[in-house]
């Protein structure tokens, strides 16, 4: 029953992702890659993801403190940011980064800073989707049930 | 490339078995300062049986392409930070046209990855001598496509 129960919760939590538009078809085609060969290949590029976007956090930061702004190199760490999130299929933060990038081409301080906040917000909620999802799934094998096929 | 959407991906069991068997333990170079790319690059590769190691810059790709070597193909990032993917071809194919001198010729199908297309465009790649490219994150369709053209001659 527990069992059930949980696994109900990881189907329900992993479509609101999509409806709500936080993951893409991207993370379908992870999922596909996750084997028996590569049995935590979803937990690896998750935290992967949440390492290198909390440092191009903190760069983006510090460089839009610092006087004068670089913005090709608040460009620079955008793309970085766009690839990986493009990568993982967080579709929300990869929108954030499309217009970020258009601010830091124009020199936009004020769309910068706006485009920051937006984009803290953004990864921290699909940071913790993520690990919910994550977890979820370590409980339900832990419990000794398998994980649902997801169409 | 913005516009991917989610429905026609669902992959073709033909490209599927078809990828498996141009792929299927080859040795390939994923190339990219990204390190989230990179995995999910190489987890898209392995997925087929090829067997992939990875670089993080284009120097590092040139160390491991410089002939001889055993690589039967490379997937290269275009926008990277001190050489670009552009540039570290220039010098891989620079390289081979030495070691044509001496006899042997080389040619490791480069194709390019790009999250823009309009980045990479064909000419830039043809100028580079890049072989194709495939955008980022690779989808299996255009994989297929890109690897036909460069891995079926093997």
């Amino acid at each position: 029953m527990e069992v059930l129960r949980l696994q109900q919760q990881l189907i329900e939590l992993t479509n609101s992702l999509f409806q709500e538009g936080f993951l893409d078809d991207q993370f379908t085609q992870l999922q596909m890659l996750q084997d028996a060969n590569n049995p935590d290949f979803i937990q690896e590029v998750v935290t992967l993801f949440a390492e290198d976007s909390e440092r191009i956090l903190a760069e983006l930061t510090k460089t839009l403190e610092t006087e004068p702004i670089d913005f090709k190199r608040i460009d620079a760490y955008v793309h970085q940011f766009k690839g990986s999130s493009s990568s993982i299929g967080a579709q929300r933060v990869k929108a954030v980064c499309v217009d970020f990038r258009a601010y830091a081409e124009t020199e936009n301080r004020e769309g910068c800073c706006q485009a920051l906040q937006q984009i803290k917000q953004e990864f921290f909620l699909i940071k913790s989707k993520l690990e919910a999802l994550l977890q979820l799934e370590q409980q339900i094998l832990a419990a000794g049930g398998s994980l649902p096929v997801m169409e | 490339m913005e516009n991917v959407d989610g429905d026609e991906s669902q992959p073709g069991r033909e490209e599927t078995g078809n990828l498996q068997n141009l792929l299927c333990g080859k040795k390939i170079l994923v190339v990219d300062d990204n390190r989230v790319n990179r995995i999910v690059a190489a987890g898209a590769l392995k997925k087929y049986g090829a067997h992939v190691e990875c670089a993080d810059s284009g120097k590092a790709a040139i160390a491991k392409l410089e002939p001889p070597h055993t690589f039967d193909a490379c997937f290269m990032d275009i926008q990277m930070p001190e050489m670009d993917g552009f540039e570290a071809t220039c010098n891989i194919r620079k390289l081979e046209e030495i070691a044509k001198e001496s006899g042997k010729i080389w040619h490791v199908p480069i194709l390019a990855m790009t999250a823009d297309v309009i980045q990479a465009t064909y000419d830039e790649c043809v100028w580079c001598k890049m072989d194709g490219y495939v955008s980022q994150p690779i989808e299996e369709e255009q994989l297929y496509k890109a690897v036909s053209q460069v891995l079926s001659r093997t």
